[in-house]
Formats: C-alpha cells, sequence, structure tokens
C-alpha cells in the first residue's frame, strides 16, 4: 500500500471506512461533505485529507459498500453523492461490533493492569 | 463474485469513472478553498492514488511499458528482425520437436474414452514380446475382470485384391474392435460381435477410405459386392472414416475380422495354437480399475495359463500394461530418445538466447543516456527493469510467434509423408502452445535478465557478462556440432561399409507356409520342388534356405557378456549353400551339412572376440548340457542389423520343424526385381493357396540407408544452423567491442602498435572465453554422446576424426567470426577517431 493510505492525524488505521459508513448511515453525502462531517462531528480533531479520503471511497465502491449517484451540491453544480448499500449496512454493524469490542477490551486493560 | 464483477466493469468504465472522481476531486477543492483552506497536493497523483482502489493499475503499466516497448523495437527495425529471427530459428527448433512428441505420445486419439486403453504385452526378467498367441487373448478375455473389453489385431503380410499386382496391407482384428473405439463407418457397416464373432458368418471385409478410393474410385456401391483377397471371395460391408484413428499406429487397407482368418489363409491355425504369438492385443481397463491392478489380475491368469499350457509362457511372465490411447506405445527407449532430442534442440536455444543476449548488451550501452534520463526523472530501479523485461518478453513472444510458425511449417511436411494417419493434424493444440509460452517466458528471462540487471544498475559494461555468453554460445555450438559430425560419421560409415554379404542381386521369397498351416514334412517338400524349379531358372545362379533372411520383419537377437564387455549376438537358421549364396565368405571351416545338429558356425567378430589368438574350431558354445561346437567362422554380415557395427553372428542349422517358417533366397545375375512373373507362377503351381512375399533386398537395402542419411543430414542442419547463429554472435560482439574501444585503438596505432599487437588488443577478451567453451563443449559432448550409442553404430561416441572435425570447423567459424569484425579496427580513420570529441 502506498504511503498515503497511512492514517494521518492520528486516526487509527482502518478507521476511515468505519466513519464514512457512519455519516452516511443517515443519508447520502458528497464526498467534500463526508470530510466535512467527519471534522465537524469530532470537534475538529479529524481531519480527512483529500488524499486518503478518495482512495478509501474509491476502495468502498469497489467493495460494494456504498454507491454513487449524481446529484446536485448546495453550490448548484453537478456532484456525486455517496449511498449506503445494504451491503454498507452489514459491514458498518460489523464494524462498530468489531470496535466495540476492541475498545471494551483495551479499556479492561487500562482499568486493571 | 460481486467485487471481481464491479473490478473488471471499472476496467472497461475506467475513462468515465476517472473523469466522474476528477470532478469530485475538483468539488471538493472548490469548497475547500472556499472554506478558505488551501490545498497544494498533486491532484494527478492523487487520483491515481484513488484509482489504485479498482486494482487495476498492474494493467495500465503494463500497457505503458508494451507501448514504449514497441516504439522502441520499431525504431530499429534491424535488431527487432534479426532477434526475431534468431528466437524463432531457436524456438521453432524445440517447438517442432515438442510437436512431434505430442503428437506421437501426449495427443489422446480421437476415439471414445481413450484414457482407459491399454496395450497389453508379454513380459519376463528377460523376453520381450509385443506379440500374443490368439489362446491366450481369448483367455485373458474371458477371465480378466478388471478389462471391460479386449480387443486384438493380428497384422498380416499385403494380401491380393482380385488380380492386383500390387499387394494390398491387411488386418484382421476382433469384432469388437471398432465398436470399442466408437467407429462409425462412413458406408455400410462396420464389424460387430454379434454378426462377425463366428467362422461360419459370411466372409467380410472392410475396406480403408484410402483404399475405397484409389482402388474402388470411391464407388459407394461397393458395398455389398463381393471382391477376392488372396483368391478368397468376400463380401464388402463397409467403409472406413477417412480420419480413423487406430490403435498403435496401425492403418491396413484391408481389414478382416479373426474369426474368419482360417477361411482367407487356408490351413492357418492361429486361433488354436498356444504357441504361434502373432496378435496385438489391447484392453479397455473397466471404470475405477487403475493399470496397476489389472496387471495384478493378469498376472494370476497367466499363472493359470501357464498350470494348463506350460509352453504357452515363459518363465516369469507377465502382462505389462501401458497407456494405449496415443498414436504410439512409448517404451523406455524411445523415451530415451525423445530425452536426446529435447536436450539437442534446448542446445539450440541455449544458442540463440546467448547471441540475442550478447546483441541486447551491446543495445545496452546505446541505450544508456536513455535509461539514465528516465532515472533521473524519478524512474525507480524496479520500473526500469520491469520496462526492460517487459520489452525482452516481447521479443520473445514475436520470436515465438516466427517458432510457432516454424513448428507448424515442420509438421506439415513431416504429415505430408505417406503413412500418417489422417486425423493428426499440425494445428497447434493447447499443450503445445501452453509449451510456447512456457518456452517464451524462459527464454526472455535467459537473455533479458542478464543485460536488463546491468542497464538498470547503470553499471559500467563489465566485460565478464560478455565472456559468460561468448562461451556459453561456444560451448552449446560445439555440443551440437561434434553431435552432427558424429552422427554423419556414423552414416557414412554406414553408406561406405561393405554390409558383409552381396546384396544387390538377391530377392527373398517367403511363402508364409507356417501360416497355411504347412506340416513340417510338407513345408520341406514345397521348399525342395521351390528350390529345384527356381535353379533351372535362367539368371538364378544359386537358391537356399533361411529362416531369417536379410532386412526381414523380424529379426532375433540376445545379448551377452564377453570379456566384460555386451555383445548383441543375432541368431539364424540356414539351410547348407546359405553362405555361397548370401556371398558370405566362409573363413576357416566348413558349411553345416543339412540337419546336423549340435553344430554352430559364428561370424568372425564373435571368434575373435570370444577366442583371440586361438583357433575356433572345435570349441564349444552354449550353457549346460546343450553345447554345440563351432564348426566354421564366416564372415561378418549383418543381414538384419545393418547399423550394428558390434553385432556379431550365430548359425545353425535349419532342423526339420523349422521348415514351415523357412524363406527362400535367391541370387539373381540380372535384373532381381525381373525373375518376379517366374517366381509367381512356380509358386502358384506349387500351391496355388500360398501367395509369396517377393522382396529385393537390394530397395530394402537403400531404403534403410536413406532413412539414416536423413536423420544426419536433419542433425548437420541444425548444426550449422546453430554455429552459424554463434558466428554471427560472435561478429556482433566484436563489432561492438572495437566500436567501444575505437579510442584506445586509435591511440595505438598513433603510438605505432603493430596491426597484430592491435587485433591481440581487441580479441584478447574473447580468446579464453571461446577456449573455455570449446573444452567445456567437448567435455559435454564427451559424456552425452555415450546416450547417443544407440543410433551411433560402427562409430564410437569418442570417435577422434568426428571431434576433429567438429572442433576444427568451430575454430574455423569463430576465427573468421572474430576477425571479419576486428579488421575494422585496422582500418580505422585515426586522425578523424582522435580529433572527434
Amino acid at each position: 500500500m502506498p504511503m498515503s493510505f497511512r492514517p494521518k492525524e492520528g486516526m487509527p488505521p482502518g478507521a476511515l471506512p468505519m466513519l464514512i459508513l457512519r455519516v452516511l448511515q443517515s443519508g447520502s453525502l458528497h464526498g467534500y461533505a463526508i470530510a466535512q462531517r467527519i471534522h465537524v462531528l469530532s470537534s475538529e480533531v479529524l481531519a480527512v485529507e483529500e488524499g486518503l479520503l478518495y482512495p478509501t471511497l474509491q476502495k468502498m465502491l469497489v467493495k460494494g459498500w456504498v454507491v454513487a449517484d449524481w446529484g446536485t451540491s448546495e453550490t448548484n453544480r453537478k456532484v456525486r453523492f455517496y449511498k449506503l448499500t445494504p451491503q454498507g449496512r452489514a459491514q458498518l454493524k460489523a464494524e462498530l461490533a468489531g470496535y466495540d469490542r476492541m475498545t471494551q477490551a483495551i479499556q479492561d486493560v487500562l482499568r486493571t493492569a | 463474485m460481486g467485487e471481481l464483477w464491479r473490478r473488471i466493469s471499472y476496467l472497461f468504465n475506467r475513462r468515465r469513472l476517472d473523469s466522474e472522481l476528477e470532478s469530485d476531486m475538483e468539488f471538493h477543492r472548490e469548497m475547500a478553498t472556499r472554506a478558505g483552506r488551501n490545498n497544494f497536493g498533486n491532484t494527478l497523483r492523487m487520483r491515481e492514488q484513488a484509482r489504485e482502489a479498482w486494482g487495476w493499475t498492474w494493467l495500465d503499466r503494463l500497457l505503458q511499458d508494451i507501448h514504449y516497448g514497441a516504439r522502441i523495437l520499431a525504431r530499429s527495425p534491424g535488431f527487432t528482425v534479426l532477434a526475431v529471427l534468431v528466437l524463432g530459428i531457436g524456438i521453432g527448433v524445440n517447438v517442432a520437436a515438442f510437436s512431434f512428441f505430442n503428437m506421437v505420445a501426449l495427443k489422446p486419439l480421437p476415439v471414445r474414452d481413450p484414457a482407459s486403453l491399454v496395450r497389453l504385452e508379454r513380459r519376463s526378467s528377460d523376453s520381450y514380446t509385443s506379440e500374443m498367441a490368439y489362446p491366450s487373448f481369448a483367455f485373458y478375455r474371458d477371465h480378466a475382470r478388471t478389462l471391460s473389453a479386449a480387443m486384438a489385431i493380428l497384422g498380416v503380410p499385403p494380401m491380393q485384391i482380385d488380380d492386383d499386382l500390387q499387394p494390398t496391407s491387411a488386418s484382421f482384428v476382433t469384432p469388437n474392435y471398432f465398436t470399442e473405439l466408437g467407429t462409425p463407418a462412413a458406408f455400410g457397416r462396420l464389424f460387430t460381435p454379434a454378426l462377425d464373432d463366428s467362422p461360419a458368418s459370411q466372409p467380410s471385409v472392410v475396406l480403408s477410405y484410402e483404399l475405397w478410393q484409389h482402388r474402388f474410385s470411391a464407388d459407394p456401391a461397393i458395398i455389398g459386392r463381393t471382391i477376392r483377397i488372396s483368391k478368397r471371395p468376400a463380401t464388402v460391408i463397409g467403409i472406413l472414416p477417412y480420419d480413423f484413428a487406430s490403435l498403435g499406429g496401425q492403418h491396413p487397407a484391408l481389414w478382416m475380422p479373426i474369426a474368419q482368418q482360417p477361411y482367407f489363409i487356408q490351413g492357418s491355425k492361429v486361433l488354436t495354437d498356444w504357441n504361434d504369438s502373432t496378435l496385438h492385443m489391447w484392453g479397455r481397463l473397466a471404470p475405477g480399475i487403475s493399470s496397476k491392478v489389472a496387471e495384478q489380475d493378469l498376472r494370476a491368469l497367466t499363472d493359470e495359463i501357464r498350470k494348463q499350457h506350460p509352453n504357452a509362457v515363459w518363465d516369469n511372465e507377465f502382462i505389462q500394461s501401458s497407456p494405449g490411447g496415443h498414436l504410439q506405445i512409448m517404451q523406455p527407449r524411445m523415451y530415451e530418445a525423445a530425452v536426446i532430442v529435447g536436450v539437442l534442440t534446448l542446445l539450440i536455444l541455449a544458442v540463440s538466447c546467448a547471441n540475442l543476449g550478447g546483441l541486447m548488451l551491446a543495445r545496452a550501452v546505446a541505450r544508456e543516456r536513455e535509461i539514465g534520463i528516465r532515472i533521473a526523472i524519478g524512474a525507480g530501479r524496479s520500473r526500469i527493469l520491469r520496462q526492460l523485461f517487459t520489452e525482452s518478453l516481447m521479443l520473445a513472444s514475436l520470436g515465438s510467434a516466427a517458432g510457432l510458425a516454424l513448428g507448424c511449417v515442420t509438421m506439415r511436411v513431416l504429415l505430408s509423408l505417406p503413412d500418417t494417419p489422417q486425423w493428426v493434424s499440425a494445428v497447434p493444440d493447447w499443450r503445445i502452445l501452453l509449451f510456447t509460452a512456457v518456452l517464451t517466458f524462459l527464454a526472455a528471462t535467459f537473455f533479458g535478465l542478464a543485460p536488463a540487471l546491468q542497464i538498470a544498475r547503470q553499471r559500467q559494461q563489465k566485460t565478464i557478462v560478455r565472456q559468460i555468453l561468448v562461451a556459453a554460445q561456444v560451448a552449446a555450438s560445439c555440443v551440437l556440432l561434434i553431435v552432427a559430425a558424429l552422427l554423419v560419421r556414423a552414416t557414412q560409415h554406414l553408406i561406405y561399409t561393405d554390409p558383409g554379404f552381396g546384396y544387390e542381386q538377391l530377392i527373398s521369397i517367403d511363402s508364409q507356409l507356417g501360416r497355411h498351416g504347412y506340416s513340417p514334412e510338407a513345408a520341406r517338400a514345397y521348399l525342395q520342388q521351390m528350390q529345384t524349379r527356381l535353379s533351372s531358372v535362367p539368371g538364378i545362379t544359386s537358391v537356399a534356405l533361411v529362416r531369417l533372411p536379410p532386412l526381414g520383419h523380424t529379426i532375433s537377437n540376445s545379448t551377452t557378456q564377453i570379456n566384460g564387455r555386451t555383445v548383441t549376438i543375432y541368431q539364424n537358421w540356414v539351410e547348407p549353400g546359405f553362405f555361397t549364396t548370401m556371398r558370405i565368405p566362409l573363413i576357416t571351416g566348413r558349411d553345416f551339412m543339412r540337419g546336423e545338429k549340435r553344430a554352430v558356425i559364428v561370424s568372425e567378430s564373435f571368434a575373435r572376440q570370444q577366442w583371440l589368438g586361438q583357433n575356433p574350431l572345435g570349441k564349444e558354445i552354449g550353457e549346460g548340457a546343450a553345447k554345440d561346437t563351432v564348426v566354421g567362422v564366416a564372415g561378418d554380415a549383418h543381414i538384419n542389423a545393418l547399423n550394428d557395427d558390434d553385432a556379431a553372428e550365430q548359425y545353425w542349422s535349419a532342423q526339420p520343424d523349422d521348415m514351415p517358417g523357412m524363406v527362400v533366397i535367391a541370387r539373381a545375375s540380372g535384373e532381381p526385381g525381373s525373375f518376379t512373373p517366374a517366381i509367381k507362377s512356380i509358386s502358384q503351381s506349387l500351391d496355388p493357396k500360398t501367395l509369396p512375399e517377393i522382396r529385393q533386398i537390394k530397395l530394402l537395402y537403400r531404403e534403410s540407408v536413406s532413412h539414416l542419411e536423413l536423420i544426419a543430414t536433419a542433425v548437420s542442419a541444425v548444426g550449422i544452423v546453430a554455429v552459424a547463429m554463434a558466428g554471427i554472435g560472435l561478429i556482433g560482439l566484436v563489432a561492438f567491442t572495437v566500436s567501444q574501444r575505437t579510442k584506445e585503438i586509435a591511440i595505438r596505432i598513433a603510438l605505432g602498435a603493430r596491426p597484430a599487437a592491435v587485433l591481440a588488443a581487441v580479441l584478447r577478451q574473447f580468446s579464453w572465453p571461446v577456449l573455455l567453451g570449446l573444452i567445456a563443449g567437448t567435455v559435454a559432448a564427451g559424456f552425452g554422446s555415450r546416450l547417443l550409442r544407440i543410433v551411433l553404430y560402427g562409430v564410437s561416441n569418442l570417435d577422434p576424426i568426428g571431434y576433429a572435425a567438429a572442433l576444427i570447423v568451430l575454430a574455423a567459424i569463430v576465427a573468421i567470426a572474430a576477425l571479419l569484425p576486428a579488421r575494422r579496427a585496422l582500418r580505422l580513420d585515426i586522425a578523424r577517431t582522435l580529433h572527434y570529441d
């Protein structure tokens, strides 16, 4: 995997797809909105660079977790909106469960050690 | 699965998807700029990274490389054409050899379920025959539970249709032969067990397509008509298809049911005689049964036969089962031959690859600048290496295409020879294509990798790689040339050596009395008459009887150790007068007396090896009580092993029981062919049932020699091609060295170096690789040619003349190839060279 796929801004590896899936759960968004939403929701801690966002989105398209449809942006520009597929929902569920297990485990260690 | 499909659709919609991605990212920028954040990333690069998720980057790079490679190759058409030619020859020779092997041993016959067909042959620890007696066959067929079917074919000498002058090839088969192979009739019907398994059924015959075309003008009305086969009427019931594939490559023109064999060959006891091994047996393995299991089953049956008919089975006999669904049943010896041919053809490929490697190295210099620029603007080493290897692969693919064409043409020529079954085609099948693909890759690696590594490393051109290439080329062509020389010597030996008997005026007359059920007494009477009447024919000077006539259908030999050396002994059983008729000199001792027992005449070379310096007469040979006394020594005459100089002969006097199998040989003073009518009329008047096979030994001899000549010519041609390629390669390398060192040479000349010193300076770096190559090649040939013993009759595999000839030719070519371009060094325009840059 090329260098630029490494997480920036301290984002844990593999977290971005999960975050994208999560922000898309409530409805379809275009690429910039996805980045913005993550940025805002994380209280501006997480910044999603386009060098990371678009490769990840492409991967998710290929995996069939999301589909892209043409729509119109708030600036009245023709742009693609990404939408979760049933497969993507299932993936999100699985990732969340995995993530919960992982944080729980880490918490356990931190608390008892 | 869904993901794979998406990936593939991404591949086909790349252009659209890429522009969509671009628009996405453009929008992202717009929005980011609006939000007051400036992003200075490389859009192109980021898009490329995003595209990598589709998983087709490798394809893009490959296409790029191919595009670039094609431009490079097109820019130097001279080099490309030369390289493709050189590779085409190297690969083509291999493809042709493999195609032949494929046709013979790999391609399944186009019959029903070829994989379950097995060839069943009699074997024991010291004996081997591919023929079996009919009663044994029937016993196996009826009792073997591991075989779902057993088929047999009985080849017989050519038979006569109506009053034809030319005899026609013929075979008898079991009635299930065609049904088991799933052969449909082109016209009429073929044999079936229901209709043709009884001697009482109507005599019938099936014709080959070719015979029907040529002899019967493709007349469909021939079905149901009666023709005479060796004077016996039979109904034509069907025509075989045009592309009929028979077992074991046997394609006679006339096919008759084996149950009617005694009808066609009157008096024959083939169907009842346990000791008359004449037919070829095939089986079809029952479902789920392996060849080994079947062998076990048959071994038990062999033991059963031994109990009932002790004489019909050898000690330790067993039935060997080998895959039968190919054109040729491969014997271990044939695999050996295949390995020899394979090694030789791979050597040719090695020469062409080494040659091309040299050319590529020379080109590497010219490309140093180009590659340097590419590295300077950021191309990685591995990327450059991949690019260069892609180029090599492209060259190799072009060469392979040429080689495939060459192989195809060779096969087509080969298939145009008579006796090739019609179903065999020259069109390459998947095995040949796979073989070519593997060869392409190997060749590309071999000739492309060293130069590619060197270029990608941007190292100074090292002479050592060049030297290794030269040594490899010289060594490989050395082996090829030596092998060619040995084969030429063997052929010459055969052609110019007296075979030891006067073959020019000989006729052999085989009445096959045994096949007609003659008793020994009746046969004696018949042969006596035949001899007397022949002798009275004007022009026939001498007549005798022999069991195994010269260049006959069967030979008998055994091997024995004499003073630690393995000697092949050819046995024969003769009547008095044989040696005179054959013009084989009796060196010492006497001829046989008729029916003499316990007496043997040995050949000169046998006597010399066995009792060097002693008088062989009166010596005893043989084991146990059955010792034979030597009564005479005859000159060496390899009548049934023309090309085996190491053969020795032993003759015994024919016994009364041998008579039904004896063959008449006659010496004629005129043209031997002109006696055929007289011989035919004699045999007709003696017994109209018999139709003797009359053969002129002269023609058989010429045929056998021409085969060897053909082989030697082919190998020599291949050897010369290899040497020529090596020569061209060397010319290229030396020319390159000269051009590389122009300045140094000019300085040397300017400083007063003599021409010889200049040449030495240029050629010094090639002298030891050439020498090393010559030595390595000679040593390799010395060891490798031991394998060639089977074809090198009469010539030692270390034959000094053959080696000397090969080495001299090679050295001369190498010298010319080196000196031609090196001379250029002497004609340099010194002033201009030194003024230049």
